[in-house]
């Protein structure tokens, strides 16, 4: 694969309809992200965040349209585009059993020979690097606690560490602080924006505070009822903006159910 | 009477008819098996006398006994072996959330086929297929256990948290890896305690395989019931209560520490 290129866009969205069963909750004409771009995106509650980042990161299939992340259209069955596009789950989705370092490690599963793996007997050079993430992260000196006795904070920073361990081209993280304290929270995201900036990577965030956004993204992008409503610069994002992402949904239960039916099968057809 | 009131009355009524029929299924199930209280009282002294023949013990044969134990022990380790290593793949494959209900299906329907027929059954069929002593024995348990090992393993695997699966997953891990890392860690703890209990149970259970030529301590039940000689069962006794302690004692502790 090769490497793209600062201008190149790394996930280009045309004409896409996604959702779950039947049901369409998102739908987007038109998004493309370049590579190194921090775009945050806010929305409330159900506004289709999470939907646009599972879609991206190959969890869901696409409906309807064309997606391409990191120049290929097939990213769920790809592993090797699976490798390069880490997620950050609002739960951290952490292996409960296994040690902070062992988790870390499951991150260069990817590139790692079955064999090895199978006796968890990672090469020396993932262990260093592993160790090095751990330090970068803060959380060195703790590789051998069970992931299950550490804090919420720091089950994020290895959630955070696990998704470095990738060596990932593109970073999603889906409400990644929502779990946090106010003051952990900014904390955790500057760490996440601090990592991904050293190694030049593209970062997705989902989030619920315009004022973290303002703080630390290169894009904002605003959606609601599965629709991209605001996209620009953190700047120019104003209280009116945040209000019309925040709004209470116009589309009542009906037209929802229109929505919906706009995508069933035999209209897809 | 308000609709909910009515509601909640038609399901204590449901209740109280389900009672009311397995009340009746165990009461016939009483009189179907000719228990009978007068009997039990006028056999007192029979069974009285049986007890006093257990003491005092043969203990002459308990060196004879100990190494009929531990073969049964070695029958019980290695049959539960074998039925882990056969279970792990069978319990993948039996796991509705990781394969095609068309695979699924039919090896939950093999496996619990397999858990149907008693263990003494299999020993027959294995000491006419391969003689008399301890191997037969091993394949019956290891048989017999993958019945029961591989469906708790699948309904183990089956609850596993799939959000840390595809966690796994997303890292781009192999689907080996995947099974090893992301659903396997997490059944663990309960893989093991369970085996360890299947262990305990193949140890009782492997006793009465003697019984029919399928080698250990079940051997000597026969004979020594067989020639009413009390005081040596009374040994075996002895011995089958402490190994099944100590293991009991033993899968306690295991469990607790993988716990």
């Amino acid at each position: 694969m090769q490497p793209f290129s600062s201008t190149e866009a790394v996930i280009k969205l045309q004409s896409v309809r996604a959702g779950y069963g039947n049901t369409c909750v998102l739908s987007v004409d038109e998004l493309s992200i370049s590579s190194q771009e921090r775009v945050f995106i806010l929305g409330r509650s159900g506004s289709g965040k999470t939907t646009l980042s599972r879609l991206i990161k190959g969890r869901i299939p696409v409906m309807e349209g064309e997606l391409s992340v990191l120049g290929e259209s097939n990213v769920i069955s790809n592993r090797d585009i699976q490798r390069r596009i880490a997620m950050v789950d609002q739960d951290f989705n952490l292996i409960p059993r296994l040690t902070l370092v062992e988790n870390v490690l499951t991150g260069a599963l990817g590139r790692t020979s079955p064999f090895r793996t199978f006796l968890g007997w990672y090469p020396a050079s993932e262990w260093e690097k592993a160790e090095s993430i751990l330090a970068e992260v803060g959380l060195d000196g703790l590789g051998n606690r069970r992931i299950d006795t550490l804090s919420g904070g720091q089950q994020q920073r290895a959630a955070i560490a696990r998704a470095l361990m990738q060596d990932a081209d593109i970073i999603i993280a889906d409400e990644p602080v929502s779990n946090l304290d106010p003051e952990l929270a900014e904390d955790a995201l500057a760490l996440l924006v601090a990592c991904t900036a050293r190694r030049e990577v593209t970062l997705l965030v989902n989030l619920h505070q315009p004022r973290l956004a303002r703080k630390f993204a290169t894009r904002v992008l605003g959606l609601a009822d599965g629709c991209i409503v605001y996209d620009g610069d953190p700047e120019n994002l104003s209280t009116r903006d945040e209000e019309f992402i925040y709004r209470e949904s116009e589309l009542n239960p009906v037209s929802k159910d229109a929505l919906s039916h706009d995508t069933s099968p035999a209209k897809m057809a | 009477m308000t609709p909910l009131q009515q509601r909640w009355l038609n399901r204590k009524g449901l209740h109280a008819l389900i009672a009311a029929v397995l009340l009746a299924v165990v009461v016939w199930a009483f009189m179907r098996s000719e228990f009978n209280l007068v009997n039990l009282r006028e056999s007192g002294p029979n069974i009285l006398e049986f007890l006093t023949r257990l003491v005092p013990p043969d203990w002459s044969v308990t060196e004879l006994v100990i190494k009929a134990t531990i073969e049964t022990l070695t029958i019980a380790l290695c049959g539960t072996f074998i039925a882990v290593i056969v279970s792990l793949p069978l319990g993948f494959l039996a796991a509705s959330n990781i394969t095609p209900a068309w695979i699924s299906f039919p090896v939950k329907t093999i496996l619990g086929f397999i858990r149907s027929i008693p263990i003494i059954v299999i020993a027959v069929l294995f000491v006419a297929a391969v003689g008399l002593g301890p191997f037969p024995g091993v394949l019956a348990v290891a048989l017999h256990s993958i019945g029961m090992l591989a469906k708790f393993y699948a309904e183990e695997f089956e609850t596993a948290d799939k959000d840390i699966v595809q966690a796994v997953k997303g890292t781009g891990a192999s689907w080996l890896q995947t099974l090893q890392y992301g659903l396997f860690t997490q059944s663990k703890p309960q893989i093991v305690a369970f085996t360890i209990y299947r262990l305990e149970m193949n140890f009782r259970d492997a006793t009465v395989l003697g019984i029919v030529g399928a080698g250990g301590i079940g051997t000597y039940i026969l004979m020594y019931t067989q020639s009413f000689q009390y005081d040596r069962v009374a040994v075996l006794l002895v011995v089958i209560g402490v190994v099944v302690f100590l293991l009991d004692q033993i899968s306690f502790w295991v469990r607790k520490w993988v716990g």
